[in-house]
């Protein structure tokens, strides 16, 4: 295996609050819920109501924000659905007994305040709101907060697309087997080639044991000028 | 009158209710919400749905309450009354719609116990909250509005979970259910057992039901297929009359069952949807001195755009297929084709309207298994065909 310095490679595992979706929202949590991360699944399941606890993190329940910008990122980037879509799903499980619909709040500042006081309440705002008294949460990040990184191994640089400056960035969704294994590779985004170096590498990657199975989301750059 | 005064009085509390939809009761969070719609409905030749249709009826309304509130949690409970006056059916009489505890022990495991809404199909639970879909009428052959008591609702409970299959696998949610059916006298399958001769008036039913349902949202995003299975053996009494004075009658089901399949895809603004339900009804009437076997199947596809956010267009194209082999009206079969269009708009995400047309061909056999055609309303006998305009709003909090 060749060294990351005469690959002339950068690598580094970035949390999804890098990508377009946190640059956009920042996740809240009350105290009571206890993670600092979460995955966009677990996410996504809490605010289906499929969900009703985290592992290891205890009750939650989901609030919503009215409209603004960080309310149409969280619905386009994480749920991927519209609002009236959403406000009918959640119509139906009121109307059924079901679930309920979340708690809506008109801004930014009052999300944070009700997430404040509210026993497992998970919230969003915008990346610029203050989050004052409550838990900010990492998206896409289990893995740093519950299942530590304790071998990484790293990719090879494929020659050809080095000589020809092709790089950029992978990313991947990955499933951690509960003995630390990396069980399997999802590659969502980058070049294929590159993807393929990536995932090979992951692979290999070793982290902390745990009592389940649990899912990240990891990036790998390749920048062939380095 | 009386329509018009309960729909001013609601008007009246809409803004209110608009922003007050849950209150504190003993440190807890109650939410309340509701419902209400009315139609009218104007059908060329046969009048349709129980309705006076075809000299134009709005004798289409129906709403509802309830009241939930978590307990702990983990544990749930809550209400819903319903009420609706279609036709001849319902008439005003307000049902409890259910009224259950919810226990979810973990994710992957809950339970519901108390009269629970019946989980079947894309829509079987949620087919009286139409504002919930573009359609005004759901297929007939799918989703029989007139006889909706018979498959809404059981008092029993349901186990039921959702379980994660992995990123690349996506997750499944699965429901199974058994209790009794919970019929109404104002009901469609009441009015549809009067159909002469001989005028026959049934006391009451009961039935076990049981089955379940299992979906599969897969790793494909907004790709959900499903299937279902709805079965029931049922008793019911009352009297006949087929000329000489009313005689005791009684009914027992041999077989009646239902299994469904279902898938949906949305993406974005479009959303794609089909389903297939096949029906098998065996039963025995006139203390077992005749059978009547059903074999419905139904199927239909549809689509819709919201081409603004006021508007959305909608469409389907929905066949009904009944054979009764043997019966009251020996070896008939029967067929609906339904082909409709729908304009929905949308004042806001509480109130909307809806103008939906319907052109149909047949009127599958009524006698056995109503795709919302009655004989009893058409005494001077169906004709082949049916077009219908139906204008509805709704308003919910």
């Amino acid at each position: 295996m060749k060294s990351p310095k005469n690959l002339r490679l950068l690598m580094g595992t970035i949390l999804l609050a890098g990508t377009a979706a946190a640059q956009d929202v920042k996740l809240i949590a009350n105290s009571s819920v206890r993670v600092d991360a979460i995955s966009i699944t677990d996410l996504k399941s809490v605010y289906l109501e499929e969900k009703t606890s985290l592992p290891g993190g205890g009750h939650v329940e989901p609030v919503l924000a009215k409209s603004g910008p960080a309310h149409d990122a969280f619905l386009r980037q994480i749920l991927g659905r519209s609002d009236s879509d959403l406000q009918l799903y959640y119509r139906s499980l009121a109307f059924t007994g079901r679930g309920s619909i979340p708690k809506t709040l008109d801004s930014d500042e009052a999300v944070v305040a009700y997430v404040a006081k509210t026993h497992g309440a998970i919230g969003y705002v915008s990346i610029g709101t203050r989050a004052e008294g409550v838990r900010t949460l990492d998206l896409g990040s289990e893995a740093r907060s519950d299942r530590k990184l304790l071998a990484r191994v790293e990719p090879d640089y494929p020659e050809t697309l080095r000589e020809h400056g092709i790089g950029g960035t992978v990313r991947m969704r990955i499933i951690i087997a509960p003995s630390g294994g990396v069980r399997e590779v999802e590659v969502r985004g980058g070049n294929a080639a590159l993807g393929e170096a990536a995932a090979a590498a992951v692979k290999k990657w070793k982290y902390a044991p745990a009592a389940a199975e649990t899912e990240t989301e990891v990036s790998i750059s390749f920048d062939a000028k380095r | 009158m009386r329509r018009i005064a309960l729909f001013t009085i609601l008007f009246g509390f809409h803004q209110i209710l608009l922003n007050a939809q849950d209150f504190k009761l003993f440190d807890r969070t109650v939410q309340f919400h509701g419902f209400a719609s009315q139609g009218f409905v104007y059908t060329s030749d046969n009048n349709w749905l129980s309705m006076g249709s075809a000299s134009g009826s709005g004798a289409m309304t129906d709403m509802g309450a309830n009241v939930s509130t978590a307990i702990t949690d983990k544990l749930r409970i809550g209400a819903q009354v319903y009420d609706r006056n279609l036709g001849h059916l319902g008439q005003w009489h307000p049902t409890l719609d259910w009224a259950y505890a919810d226990y979810r022990f973990t994710d992957w495991l809950g339970v519901r116990a108390g009269k629970v809404k019946t989980v079947s199909g894309l829509y079987n639970d949620t087919q009286d909250m139409d504002f919930l879909r573009p359609f005004a009428l759901l297929p007939q052959g799918v989703y029989p509005t007139a006889i909706r008591e018979v498959t809404i609702a059981h008092k029993g409970g349901d186990i039921y979970g959702h379980i994660s299959l992995g990123g690349k696998n996506g997750s499944l949610q699965y429901t199974a259910f058994a209790g009794e059916r919970d019929d109404s006298k104002y009901g469609g399958y009441f009015y549809l057992e009067q159909t002469p001769p001989p005028v026959l008036v049934l006391n009451s039913i009961s039935a076990l039901q049981y089955g379940g349902d299992l979906r599969w949202n897969t790793p494909i995003k907004g790709l959900l297929v499903g299937v279902s299975r709805f079965s029931e053996s049922n008793e019911g009494d009352g009297q006949f009359d087929a000329g000489a004075g009313f005689m005791p009658f009684s009914q027992s089901s041999k077989a009646d069952w239902n299994n469904q399949f279902y898938g949906q895809y949305i993406h974005n603004k479009f959303e794609v949807e089909a389903e297939y339900r096949r029906s098998w009804i065996d039963e025995f009437l006139y203390s077992g001195a005749e059978e009547v076997q059903t074999n419905a199947k139904a199927w239909y596809v549809a689509g819709s755009y919201r081409v603004f956010r006021w508007l959305q267009v909608a469409s389907y194209y929905s066949d009904l297929n009944v054979q009764s082999p043997i019966g009251p009206f020996g070896n008939s079969n029967g067929y609906i084709h339904d082909k409709d269009v729908t304009l929905r708009f949308d004042a806001n995400r509480y109130l909307n309207f809806k103008l939906e047309g319907h052109f149909m061909d047949g009127v599958g056999v009524p006698g056995v298994y109503p795709g919302g055609f009655f004989g009893i309303d058409n005494p001077n006998g169906l004709k082949p065909g049916t077009n219908a305009v139906v204008v509805k709003t709704n308003f919910n909090f």
